[in-house]
C-alpha cells in the first residue's frame, strides 16, 4: 500500500477531529502491534460519532491514488479504523495476515464494515478474496453493502462466478445495483441470463424486479432477452417500459431496433438522450 | 427445563433454583385483558438471552413496548470445548444477534464475561482470559458480566477477581450472577470480594435477588436486579410485593429469558400487575426502563436517543442519512391469516 494513500486518509483526519482525538489515533498507531488493535476495536469510545466531511480536492486525491475508492458518507469512527489499519506494519506477512485475521474473527458489525471498507488499501490484496466473497453471503445489510456498494475491490479482484454472485445478490435484496463499482466493465453474458431466469421466478411469483437492473442485458441480446423485453414493454410500470427502450437501444441486435421502432416516443427519447439510465436509477 | 426444581435436571437451567420448592400461584388474569394498562410505557430489559429465542418472541417484545435489552454472555447449555466457540459466541452477541435485534426495532446492548459454570474449566478459561480484553472494549458492551459464583470453587472465583480487574481497567459496570444453590451466601461472598477490590458498588448490579437477599444488597449500596422466572424465581407477585416494602430506589426488574421456561414478557406483565395494584407510574418507570439505563449507563455506551421514541420501523424506507442503506428490516406477517404471502 502507498505511503500517499495514508497521508491522504490522515489529512481527512485532520480535517474531522480534535486535537486530543488525533494525538489519541498517533500514540496508538506508533504503540505495539496489540495496542493498535485494541484501538481499532475501542475506537467509538475516543471518537465522536459523526458523519466526516471532505472536500472535492481530497475525494480527487484518493481517487487518483485507487480509482473507485472513496470515503464519502463515511463515520468518523470507519474512517480511523482504516487508517489504524495502514498504519499495521506489513513487513513480516504471517504477523500482519494474523493480526488481520483476529481482527476479521472476533470483529462486531461496524468493525466488519470497517474492515471491508479497508480492503482497497490492505496489503496482500489475494489473501482477502475468500473474506470478501464471504461479506457477500452475509445476511447482515451493512456488511454485504460495505463490500458490495462504493467499494473497488470486488471489480479488480473478484472471478466472473464470484462477481455475478455479488450483483445477483445485490439485485435480490433490492439495492440499488449503481452504486456498485465497475458495473458496466464487468457485465458479462451469464449474468444476464441468470438475470432474465431471476426475473422470471419473480414475474411468477407476482412480483417485480427494478427496472435499472436489464442495464446489464443490453450488450447480450438474445431471443430470450428480446422475449423479456416485450414483457417490460407491456408492462404497467413506466419504469419498465423506460428500461426496455435503453436495453434495445444499448443492444446492436437488428430484432431489437425493430422492436424499439414499435414505440415511438420511447424511441425518440432514447435517441435523443432526453431518457438514460440515470433517470432510473433509484 | 424441569418443572420439579427438587430433582436433579440433567439440563438445568443457568439458574435454576434447586433449593426452591416449586408453587406455581396461578390466577386467572388473562395477560390480552390487561395489557392496555401499560399502554405507551417503555421498557428496558437488562438481561434476557435472546441468542435462545425466536423471532415471535422479539416482534411480541416489541409490541409490549420493550425498546432495548441487555444480552448477558451466559453458558450456552452446550459446554464449550474451545477457544474458537467462545469467539463465536461473543461474536455472535455483537454481531448477528444485535442485528438482528435492531430489525425488530429493538436496541441490543450486550455484557461480555466468562461464566461462572464454564470457568471451572480452567485451561479453556486461561485461553478465554486473552481475547475478552478485545470484546469488552467493543460497542454497545455495557459491562462485564454475568460473572460471579455457581457451585463456589476456587476456579470461580480466580476468574471473578480477574475479571474484576478487566473492569475496573475498562471502567465497565459489573454484571454479578449469584447462584443458584447457598444463595445468601454466596451472594455475600460475591459483594465483600467486589468491595475487596476496590470496586465502586454504585457500578455493581446483583442479579437474580429475592426476598432474602434483597436488604444486604441494597444496604451496602449495590443495584439489586430481579428476575421474573416461572416456577424457579421470583413471581410477579412477589416483585410486587418487594417494590412496595423497598420502594425504586436501585432496583430493576428483568426477565432473564433463555432456554428455559421463561417469559420474554416477563417486564410488560409485571409493569401491568403492578399498575394493578396501584404503584405509581413513576415507579414502575424507574424500576422497568430507567434504572437499569442509570446502572449500565455508567459505561458511556448507551445513548437513549437511539431508543426513546422507539426504533422506527419503516419497512419501506431503504435509505439512511448518507447513502448508507438499511438492512431491511423484517416485515410483520399477519399470524392471523391461513395465507401466507
Amino acid at each position: 500500500m502507498s505511503d500517499i494513500i495514508k497521508q491522504n486518509l490522515w489529512d481527512i483526519i485532520v480535517l474531522n477531529t480534535s486535537e486530543s482525538e488525533a494525538e489519541w489515533l498517533q500514540n496508538r498507531a506508533a504503540s505495539s502491534r496489540m495496542d493498535l488493535m485494541t484501538a481499532f476495536v475501542a475506537a467509538p469510545r475516543f471518537l465522536s460519532k459523526k458523519i466526516i466531511f471532505i472536500n472535492q480536492d481530497q475525494q480527487f486525491a484518493l481517487n487518483a491514488e485507487i480509482p473507485g475508492f472513496s470515503v464519502e458518507g463515511w463515520s468518523l469512527v470507519r474512517l480511523a479504523r482504516v487508517w489504524l489499519l495502514t498504519q499495521l506494519d506489513p513487513s513480516d506477512k504471517e504477523d500482519y495476515v494474523k493480526d488481520i485475521e483476529t481482527l476479521f474473527d472476533t470483529a462486531e458489525m461496524n468493525e466488519l464494515v470497517a474492515l471491508y471498507a479497508a480492503l482497497p488499501v490492505l496489503s496482500y490484496p489475494d489473501q482477502w478474496l475468500f473474506r470478501a466473497t464471504d461479506a457477500v453471503r452475509s445476511n447482515m445489510g451493512f456488511v454485504f453493502d460495505a463490500i458490495a456498494l462504493h467499494n473497488p475491490y470486488p471489480e479488480k479482484h473478484f472471478s466472473e462466478l464470484a462477481w455475478n454472485q455479488l450483483v445477483l445478490k445485490t439485485i435480490f435484496n433490492d439495492k440499488p445495483i449503481h452504486f456498485i463499482e465497475g458495473l458496466d466493465n464487468r457485465a458479462n453474458e451469464k449474468l444476464a441470463m441468470t438475470l432474465s431466469d431471476f426475473a422470471h421466478e419473480r414475474w411468477a411469483a407476482g412480483r417485480s424486479v427494478p427496472a435499472q437492473v436489464w442495464r446489464l442485458a443490453g450488450r447480450f441480446m438474445n431471443t430470450t432477452l428480446l422475449a423479456d423485453m416485450q414483457h417490460l414493454f407491456d408492462s404497467e410500470q413506466v419504469d419498465d417500459r423506460k428500461a426496455a427502450a435503453l436495453a434495445c437501444n444499448d443492444s446492436s441486435l437488428a430484432p431489437a431496433h425493430y422492436l424499439l421502432a414499435k414505440y415511438i416516443d420511447l424511441e425518440k427519447s432514447v435517441k435523443s438522450g432526453a431518457l438514460a439510465w440515470a433517470d432510473l436509477e433509484h | 427445563m424441569c418443572l420439579n426444581t427438587n430433582d436433579i435436571a440433567p439440563n438445568p437451567s443457568h439458574f435454576e433454583d434447586s433449593e426452591e420448592t416449586a408453587t406455581p400461584a396461578h390466577r386467572d388474569i388473562a395477560w390480552n385483558d390487561y395489557k392496555d394498562l401499560i399502554k405507551g410505557m417503555r421498557f428496558f430489559d437488562p438481561h434476557i438471552h435472546m441468542v435462545s429465542r425466536t423471532t415471535d418472541d422479539y416482534q411480541a417484545m416489541h409490541q409490549a413496548g420493550i425498546v432495548a435489552l441487555i444480552e448477558p454472555a451466559f453458558w450456552v447449555g452446550q459446554p464449550r470445548t474451545g477457544l474458537s466457540s467462545f469467539k463465536d459466541y461473543y461474536s455472535s452477541l455483537v454481531g448477528w444477534e444485535r442485528f438482528r435485534s435492531s430489525q425488530f426495532g429493538i436496541k441490543h446492548y450486550c455484557t461480555m464475561g466468562l461464566n461462572s459454570r464454564e470457568a471451572n474449566n480452567e485451561p479453556l478459561a486461561e485461553q478465554v482470559m486473552e481475547i475478552l480484553p478485545l470484546y469488552i472494549y467493543k460497542e454497545g458492551v455495557v459491562g462485564v458480566g454475568e460473572i460471579g459464583f455457581d457451585d463456589q470453587t476456587p476456579a470461580e472465583e480466580k476468574y471473578y477477581r480477574l475479571q474484576l480487574e478487566l473492569a475496573k481497567k475498562a471502567k465497565l459496570p459489573v454484571q454479578i450472577h449469584t447462584p443458584h444453590r447457598d444463595k445468601k451466601k454466596g451472594t455475600e461472598r460475591s459483594m465483600a470480594i467486589a468491595l475487596e477490590h476496590g470496586i465502586d458498588p454504585s457500578w455493581v448490579i446483583v442479579d437474580h435477588n429475592n426476598e432474602e437477599t434483597v436488604k444486604s444488597v441494597l444496604d451496602k449500596g449495590f443495584w439489586a436486579a430481579f428476575t421474573i422466572y416461572p416456577f424457579t424465581k421470583m413471581g410477579n407477585e412477589r416483585m410486587v410485593k418487594v417494590v412496595e416494602q423497598y420502594g425504586p430506589e436501585r432496583i430493576m426488574v428483568n426477565s432473564a429469558a433463555d432456554w428455559g421456561i421463561s417469559d420474554p414478557l416477563a417486564i410488560p406483565k409485571t409493569a401491568a400487575l403492578m399498575k394493578m395494584r396501584g404503584i405509581s407510574d413513576e415507579t414502575i418507570r424507574l424500576v422497568t426502563y430507567q434504572n437499569a439505563i442509570d446502572a449500565f449507563g455508567k459505561s458511556g455506551q448507551i445513548d437513549v436517543t437511539d431508543f426513546e421514541s422507539g426504533y422506527a420501523i419503516d419497512h419501506t424506507e431503504k435509505f439512511h442519512g448518507n447513502s448508507i442503506l438499511r438492512g431491511g428490516q423484517q416485515p410483520v406477517p399477519a399470524k392471523d391469516s391461513l395465507v401466507i404471502n
